[in-house]
């Protein structure tokens, strides 16, 4: 029963995404497709030639009834075909692609880092409640995250990049780059890698290490904890072995917020350091008004934080003996 | 010889309403293999007096007085000696096996823990004493059973794992909280039986609020109120004499007396009453009792009281 | 009633957190309200460009030569007022939604549903997306920020209904003949508003952040003065890294909205302590 219901809203987020994707360009007012057909009083400055706009034309088939767009719009996405790209001139799909293994790194570094040292926090935090130690983690974790990420991404960059000069301020890689050996480009994408997940992590350490610490105190007062006292075992050894598993529960319930709070923030701060991720193509979209790209750069978006919630529930069940014997 | 001896006790827990004195005052001992049944309403503070003597509650609690342990005074001792009492010497079957076991955790594993810590076996042994343990307290088929976790097991199945966690370590004191609380009466006599055999030649505080259960179990019997004693006597005098009117009234109420309830709640732990703290629900109350607080008296060999009544 | 507000307020009050958030949003507030009296000139009158600080312009001038400071003030009004507008419309309709689906079994169950659904789907993108479309203007934000605000209020709302609707005391009071909407209104929301206080705090300071980064990404509204915006407008600045210009073009803007973001940050911090009796719990 369970299963059905998370499948079936699975099914209806994916189903909300893809109408809304299809609908919201053809109910806006001010007509977005304005450009298609070269209204001159829209203020969308996009001037397309002509092969373009065919390919266009004929992507949203705007003659055709509605119901006959829609069937064609989620049979084509079924092909893979998202549309073409004005500003590339180039299918959305081929765009969308070479940039998704960067955010797929950046993110993939950055959740791995954040988890680990939120969570570890917030443990310690709790642990240590009242005492000097969790009123100064509490508050320096909750100035620190109240840096918004992009903002953030900027000071570092001033910081570290321009005035230490210790790392790139800009893109994945170092442009037009021959490098002798593989392990030598590894260490020029992690150099590039380390300022954009910092930023993302700190951006965004607050999340995990509060509900963390929230979890714990909540699992510190179980009856449980006292058993596992009274046995006789230490104190550290309790927080890792009973008290972590358990306070993990809630928390890997709550790994859709998470990864929405991780992908939104690459959307800021690739932007910010120019990284070429999905989330930069979207701000890219959004200068030049490239709607294709925009919304195909959503879509992706969108399912990158579906994945994340499936991932969430089978690490759940994992976790959790009682779902695994039901 | 005695093993535990509680004296001057006074357990307080601040708190935002105020002060609740949960324990104020106990003297008690608990002898070499003896078995003493705690009795009192709920809220009288027995699993406060429990924890206080494996030292669990938490540090903002103030706890006076001395309990004397093997010549040494547990309330004295550093956290880390503390430690070594708790499980291997003085082993507390916390009340309520359902919330005590913890949910993620196989149940052979919770067990093996406590003997991988305190006799220093390693993992694969400990895991076997488990198994060895789980048939001790008589759980069907025990290799199959130490795989699975609590939510497995049924209730008196869970009580029974709580019981083995704590004999784990062959402790010479062993608390038990309310071990038949919520189990229906055929699992209940099981799990008395059970705690008879296996506390044969240890010492045991038995807490309860069932005193048809202590009786089978308890050489003597402390009946507790509102944070202190009121009586205490061997286990078949207080049935067939009970002196203190509180005793005779928690009697009455048992099903097989006649179900009648004391009139009255039992008072709050903040505001206790003045003087006799059960006068405001006793028929025998005269003005005295509702001024002075009535010591506890001897009235003959191993029978004392708190009453106004015997003086 | 009026116990339970002094007793949180004397809570409230050992809060050191909670009393420094609080200080640092009523400078906001003071400066937002008092903005045209404080402000030394109109944040949209151009003079020179690019200036550095100097006596006549504290902060400088932007690009386009706007008093970069005077920018900053009426940016506070603007920030604020989208927060708190947004925060209390979304707080309104997700603790009446709340409130509906935690007291009506069947209808709960499949309001969650769409209330998980909406959860699922990312804000930042999905209004991202959206602002692109429409024109951007201060009330179509607000709009956005309600639209995708409440669910979270909502949900919470409910969860906390559902466990006071099983309460004995409301079972006494349906016995006694009330209505359900008497019992809704009577002893089930004044249970239920510390939580939404709580969760107004939140949503206002996830507002503000939103904003800022809308406008960041230059999808605010052009045509008022806005932090998010004043920090896209410097970053767009070719030379912004390589000179001092970020020192009083971007520093400043950022740091206001660090700044509001940590007030409001701690001030919910501070009230979920108080409100929430289950993290207050000691523990050994
Ligand atoms: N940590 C605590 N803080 C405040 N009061 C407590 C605490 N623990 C127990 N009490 C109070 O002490 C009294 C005795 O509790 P307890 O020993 O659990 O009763 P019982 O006899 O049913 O085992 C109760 O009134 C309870 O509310
Ligand atoms: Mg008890």
């Amino acid at each position: 029963m369970h299963k059905i219901t998370k499948i079936a809203t699975y099914g209806i987020i994916i189903f909300v995404i893809l109408s809304f994707n299809f609908f919201l360009p053809r109910i806006m007012p001010g007509d977005p497709f304005a450009f298609l057909t070269g209204d001159p009083s829209t203020d969308m400055p996009v001037v397309l030639d002509a092969g373009i706009k065919a390919k266009l034309l004929s992507y949203y088939g705007l003659d055709k009834p509605l119901s006959m767009q829609y069937y064609d719009y989620i049979a084509n996405i079924l092909h893979g075909d998202l549309g073409w790209s004005i500003y590339y001139n180039a299918p959305v799909w081929d765009v969308l692609r070479g940039s998704l293994k960067w955010t797929l790194l950046l993110v993939g570094t950055s959740t791995v880092i954040y988890m680990a040292s939120g969570i570890m926090l917030g443990a310690v935090s709790a642990w240590k409640k009242g005492k000097r130690v969790d009123a100064g983690l509490l508050t320096f974790i909750l100035s620190l995250s109240s840096f918004p990420s992009f903002f953030l991404g900027l000071l570092f960059i001033i910081l570290f990049g321009v005035d230490l000069g210790l790392f790139p301020i800009s893109g994945a890689r170092t442009p037009f780059m021959d490098y002798s050996t593989s392990f030598e480009e590894i260490i020029d994408i992690l150099h590039h890698l380390l300022l954009p997940a910092a930023t993302l992590v700190i951006a965004h350490i607050g999340g995990i290490y509060l509900l963390t610490r929230n979890s714990m105190l909540n699992v510190l007062g179980e009856d449980y904890i006292l058993t596992a006292r009274a046995k006789g075992l230490r104190e550290g050894y309790i927080m890792r072995r009973h008290a972590l598993k358990n306070a993990l529960l809630p928390i890997s319930t709550m790994i859709a917020l998470i990864a929405g709070f991780m992908i939104t923030g690459t959307i800021l701060v690739e932007t910010v350091f120019a990284y070429p991720g999905v989330g930069r193509l979207l701000y890219e979209a959004v200068l030049v008004r490239d709607y294709p790209l925009l919304q195909g750069a959503f879509m992706i978006i969108t399912l990158l934080i579906i994945a994340a919630n499936l991932a969430a529930d089978m690490i759940y069940v994992y976790l959790d003996p009682r779902v695994k014997h039901k | 010889m005695s093993l535990l001896t509680i004296t001057h006790l006074k357990v307080h827990f601040p708190t935002q309403d105020g002060m609740v004195k949960a324990i104020d005052t106990i003297d008690l001992e608990i002898a070499n293999s003896e078995r003493l049944g705690l009795i009192g309403e709920t809220g009288c503070g027995k699993t406060v007096l429990g924890m206080s003597i494996i030292r669990l509650l938490q540090p903002s609690t103030k706890i006076e007085g001395e309990i004397w342990y093997k010549g040494k005074d547990l309330l004295k001792l550093s956290e880390g000696e503390m430690r070594k009492i708790r499980g291997k010497e003085i082993a507390m079957i916390l009340q309520n096996p359902t919330t005590s076991l913890n949910p993620v955790l196989k149940v052979g594993d919770q067990i093996a823990e406590a003997i991988q810590l305190h006799q220093g076996l390693d993992k694969r042994a400990a895991r076997e004493k488990a198994v060895e343990m789980l048939e001790s307290v008589k759980i069907p088929s025990p290799d199959k059973r130490a795989n699975e976790y609590p939510h497995e097991f049924s209730g008196g199945m869970k009580e029974r794992a709580m019981i083995a966690m704590g004999l784990a370590c062959n402790p010479s004191l062993i608390i038990a909280d309310e071990p038949t609380k919520g189990l229906d009466v055929t699992i209940k006599m099981q799990i008395v039986k059970l705690l008879k055999e296996v506390s044969r030649r240890k010492s045991m505080l038995f807490i309860t609020h069932d005193l048809g259960v202590a009786t089978q179990i308890c050489d003597n019997i402390a009946v507790m109120y509102a944070g202190e004693l009121v009586e205490y006597a061997k286990t078949e005098d207080v049935f067939k004499n009970p002196l203190h009117p509180y005793t005779q009234g928690f009697l009455n109420s048992l099903p097989n007396m006649g179900l009648k309830p004391i009139r009255g709640m039992s008072p709050s732990l903040i505001d206790l009453p003045s003087g006799c703290r059960f006068h405001p629900r006793c028929d025998h109350a005269s003005a005295k009792c509702t001024i002075e607080h009535p010591p506890m008296v001897e009235i003959e060999k191993g029978h004392s009281v708190r009453c106004f009544l015997y003086t | 009633m009026i116990e339970d507000t002094i007793a949180f307020l004397k809570g409230y009050k050992n809060s050191v957190i909670g009393l420094v958030g609080l200080g640092i949003l009523i400078f906001f507030v003071v400066v937002a309200i008092f903005a045209p009296y404080i402000a030394p000139y109109d944040p949209h009158e151009m003079y020179k460009p690019v200036r550095h600080p100097n006596s006549d312009h504290l902060l400088g001038t932007n690009h386009i030569g706007q008093d970069i400071l005077s920018e900053l003030i009426y940016g506070t009004r603007v920030s604020l007022f989208i927060a708190f507008i947004s925060s209390i419309i979304a707080s309104y309709i997700g603790t009446s939604l709340g409130l509906i689906a935690g007291y009506f079994e069947k209808f709960g169950f499949f309001f969650m549903r769409i209330v998980d659904g909406f959860l699922a789907i990312p804000r930042l993108p999905l209004i991202i997306v959206i602002a692109a479309f429409m024109r951007p203007s201060i009330w179509n934000l607000i709009f956005i920020f309600v639209f995708f605000g409440w669910p979270f209020t909502a949900r919470i709302i409910r969860s906390e209904v559902l466990s006071l609707r099983n309460r004995p005391y409301v079972d006494a009071v349906r016995m006694l003949g009330a209505g359900n909407f008497y019992i809704l209104c009577r002893h089930i929301l004044p249970n239920v508003i510390p939580l939404v206080v709580v969760q107004l705090i939140m949503e206002a300071s996830h507002v503000v952040l939103a904003e800022a980064s809308l406008s960041f990404l230059g999808l605010g509204d052009p045509t008022t003065k806005s932090w998010g915006m004043i920090l896209h407008y410097a970053f767009e600045y070719p030379t912004i890294f390589i000179s001092d210009l970020w020192k009083w073009w971007m520093l400043p803007a950022g740091l206001c909205i660090t700044f509001t973001i940590l007030s409001l940050t701690f001030i919910g911090y501070a009230l979920e302590d108080l409100v929430n009796p289950r993290l207050r719990r000691e523990i050994l």
